[in-house]
């Protein structure tokens, strides 16, 4: 098992979940990097604690009364899951597809959303966009429910257009009304009241109601349409597979996937005017897009398998987004290994970092990358992973510390502690900077003469989760 | 809906969702005094904590107030589970996150609390089903323990049995509890899918259930409650269910559940109109499309299903189910 392998293995963690221990990263080592790129994308994730488990305790992360609890719950499989590829897809789409409760007021109904991005988010882009379409949550906050034969409201139409498929500059303002008209009719049981009840957060008189798609056919515009250039009585499934078909689409998701799973690309509104980072990266992902019939899960096997994703030079460049900084680092430290009231407040921490979970601030979602961090989320950051890897009450920080101690021969060499520390938090790669102010650290802190203590190593780590190479992937 | 026995029946629902004062946010037991004042103990949420409170009320929905908090002050709670209520009319409050046993006056006021983290005599890993016997002696539910712990009403422990497992006897994650007029005991052995009975010594008797969504089949259940001929009553948290199996153990009942509005329910909309009228246009029972057949999906569409019901009390002729997720108690007439 070479070093090399182990640091590539730990990148491929990092992107295609929360990251790894070193444990965790010697074991997929000794099975292989292909293997485990498929493992991932071929089976389903085993999470061990039930939800049944996690409803008894906390009743309202399966009945979402409050605004933050789906989120909570969703943490919870992000943590608790072997292999959390389907998590970090979710919230993948969850970014794009950004649908948020400011104007549901319905956890419930976000909470069922992300279960449909963990079903379909691997699967058929084509068949992900007819999901999307039918989501509830997605009709109530684009107003789908609101557009009618005759008088339609076109802003599911054109985001469907602008930020879930094709991107600006690929279709004109006809095209908007015209896929708009498609989908009249397509809207939730009982809309008036459910989106009353979302109007005014009423939780009355029982508590919240769950929503589902309802097809109207008398509200249905079943006259001709040209869209794209094609003309026919198109309903919504026909928009979308006209939508499937186009380059500009396959290019669009393409430049998604790098920009998540590989490297920042810029602002999605910079898009048509500025060309991809790495444009043969782009190309060769379009081409698995149509190859493999639009199908998302073999586009991520091209893409962890790829020259370009294996390339040191996109390691640890991007930043951690408050969700992934929060779960990796709960990952690690084990905190949770069964239902526990203070997960919430962790949950809390990403909001205050600037993300929280199914409340995205607007229909663009989230602006990932450099901007994730100013004045007050850094400090957040650096406070929340220092303080859970500082902690050595915890389960996962408890055998780091003995793994680290086990590894280590008396006297204490400061040097070999460092690099020993870094290793079982997943192979954390530093510059030589870093490191040598974690040397300085752990020389200035540490009693070499006698053995080393639980506490001195909690020290160091809680150092090393303030350091930027932590807040990275 | 499968009904077998014409001897229950269903009657009406009581309260209505509030995070605070008259109504119940996420009510997870309730439990009688010697005046029929009913004490309906709330859980709340972890980011909304205001339902962590005890709402006193009757039959006839009158309501008389609220007491008890969030909090880890004396007379607080942070994840309380269960209630029961003594001879002399005090309140016991379990509290699985804090492992207290807090004992209250009927007026809200705190007397004393027993037990902490462990799982030695006394203490507890997540105290839940609470009952009193005859003799006024605690029977508590030490469910992440496996065991029945006993105390007297000072609290002093007095014997414990169970261990945890899956065999006759053994109990994984047990939830509610209650006691027949025998002085026997039947726990809601909430891991093993299964109602068992013991007697008062803590020796097995008998079992009921076992894993699966048939009408005879138990999912997860939370609580039970017993009538005088020894019918047992099921809250089937699981299959989100009410079910009601005769002494030997055969099904007499199964229901997914028949709320309607109740009297506070029917004030909240007569003086919100808008909702009242939006509420009346709806088809609020309806094909069920798919849910793969998920049980607590279904609830969360269907208004009058029941949906994670937690507690389950049989009194005088009646059963009161606390329907927790819909913050409501549905009532039973049992002939």
């Amino acid at each position: 098992m070479s070093n090399a392998d182990v640091l590539l293995m730990a990148h491929l963690m990092r992107r295609a979940g929360f990251g790894a221990n070193k444990g965790e990263l010697d074991k997929l080592v000794k099975n292989g990097y292909d293997k485990t790129v498929d493992y991932m994308l071929d089976n389903d994730p085993n999470i061990p604690v039930s939800e049944y488990m996690i409803r008894r305790y906390q009743p309202d992360y399966g009945a979402s009364l409050g605004s933050t609890t789906n989120g909570a719950n969703w943490m919870y499989r992000m943590i608790w899951s072997d292999f959390p590829l389907r998590e970090k897809v979710a919230l993948f789409w969850h970014g794009i597809f950004a649908t948020g409760y400011a104007k549901l007021a319905n956890g419930k109904v976000l909470h069922d959303q992300i279960k449909m991005l963990l079903k379909h988010g691997l699967g058929n882009y084509q068949n992900l966009l007819v999901e999307l379409s039918r989501d509830p949550a997605m009709i109530i906050w684009l107003d789908n429910c609101e557009s009618h034969k005759g008088a339609i409201n076109e802003n599911y139409g054109r985001e469907l257009l602008e930020l879930f498929s094709m991107g600006t500059g690929n279709y004109t303002e006809e095209d908007i009304k015209e896929a708009s008209r498609a989908f009249t009719g397509w809207t939730i049981a009982n809309s008036d009241y459910m989106t009353l009840k979302c109007q005014r957060d009423s939780v009355w008189p029982y508590g919240r109601l769950s929503m589902h798609f309802e097809y109207n056919p008398d509200d249905h515009d079943e006259e001709e349409k040209t869209f794209l250039g094609e003309t026919g009585n198109f309903n919504g499934e026909d928009i979308i597979k006209i939508i499937c078909e186009q380059k500009a689409t396959a290019k669009f998701i393409s430049r998604h996937l790098y920009s998540f799973f590989v490297a920042d690309e810029p602002p999605v509104p910079e898009w048509p005017y500025k060309e991809p980072n790495d444009p043969e990266a782009i190309e060769m992902l379009s081409k698995v897009y149509f190859d493999s019939g639009y199908n998302i899960k073999e586009m991520l096997r091209f893409l962890f398998k790829s020259d370009f994703f294996k390339s040191e030079d996109v390691w640890n460049k991007r930043v951690k987004s408050p969700v992934e900084l929060v779960a990796g680092t709960l990952r690690l430290t084990k905190e949770f290994n069964r239902p526990s009231r203070d997960q919430y407040f962790t949950t809390l921490n990403a909001q205050y970092m600037g993300q929280w979970m199914m409340s995205p601030p607007s229909v663009e979602g989230w602006h990932w990358g450099t901007e994730w961090l100013d004045s007050g989320t850094l400090v957040e950051r650096v406070n929340f992973s220092s303080s859970s890897l500082g902690n050595k009450d915890n389960i996962g920080v408890k055998e780091i510390i003995n793994n680290i101690k086990s590894s280590l021969d008396s006297p204490i060499d400061s040097e070999k502690l460092v690099d020993a520390s870094l290793e079982q938090l997943g192979a954390l790669s530093t510059s030589e900077n870093t490191r040598s102010i974690l040397i300085d650290y752990a020389d200035s802190n540490l009693d070499s003469s006698e053995e080393i203590n639980d506490e001195e190593i909690a020290e160091l780590l809680k150092f090393v989760g303030a350091m930027p190479e932590y807040q990275r992937s | 809906m499968t009904t077998i026995s014409s001897k229950i029946k269903y009657k009406n629902t009581m309260g209505l969702a509030a995070m605070q004062g008259r109504g119940f946010y996420y009510p997870m037991d309730l439990a009688f005094d010697s005046s029929e004042k009913i004490y309906v103990l709330g859980r709340g949420h972890d980011g909304d904590p205001r339902g962590c409170r005890i709402v006193v009320m009757d039959m006839n929905e009158e309501y008389y107030g609220t007491f008890g908090s969030f909090g880890n002050e004396n007379g607080q709670f942070i994840w309380p589970s269960c209630i029961a209520v003594n001879s002399k009319d005090n309140l016991f409050i379990s509290d699985e996150a804090t492992n207290k046993i807090t004992v209250m006056s009927k007026e809200g006021n705190y007397i004393s609390s027993f037990g902490e983290f462990g799982s030695g005599n006394g203490q507890f890993d997540g105290p839940n089903g609470l009952a009193f016997d005859h003799d006024d002696n605690l029977y508590v539910v030490d469910h992440r323990n496996g065991r029945v712990q006993v105390f007297d009403e000072d609290g002093k422990f007095i014997r414990k049995f169970g261990k945890p497992g899956d065999l006759s006897g053994e109990l994984n994650l047990p939830w509610g509890i209650t006691i027949d007029s025998k002085n026997n005991l039947y726990i809601a052995d909430w891991g093993n899918h299964r109602i068992q009975e013991f007697s008062n010594d803590g020796d097995f008797i008998k079992s009921i259930g076992s894993y699966g969504k048939k009408d005879t089949d138990l999912i997860h259940p939370s609580d039970v409650a017993v009538d005088l001929k020894g019918n047992v009553f099921v809250t089937d948290w699981g299959n989100h269910r009410f079910k009601a199996f005769n002494q030997n153990g055969d099904l007499i009942y199964s229901t997914r559940g028949e709320a309607t509005l109740s009297k506070w329910a029917h004030d909240f909309l007569n003086t919100n109109i808008e909702e009242k009228e939006a509420r009346s246009k709806s088809k609020l029972v309806f094909e069920l499309p798919g849910f793969d057949k998920d049980p607590h999906e279904e609830s969360s569409h269907v208004e009058k299903y029941f949906w994670s019901p937690t507690s389950i009390t049989f009194y005088k002729g009646e059963i009161i189910i606390v329907d927790s997720n819909r913050h409501r108690l549905p009532v039973y007439l049992v002939s």
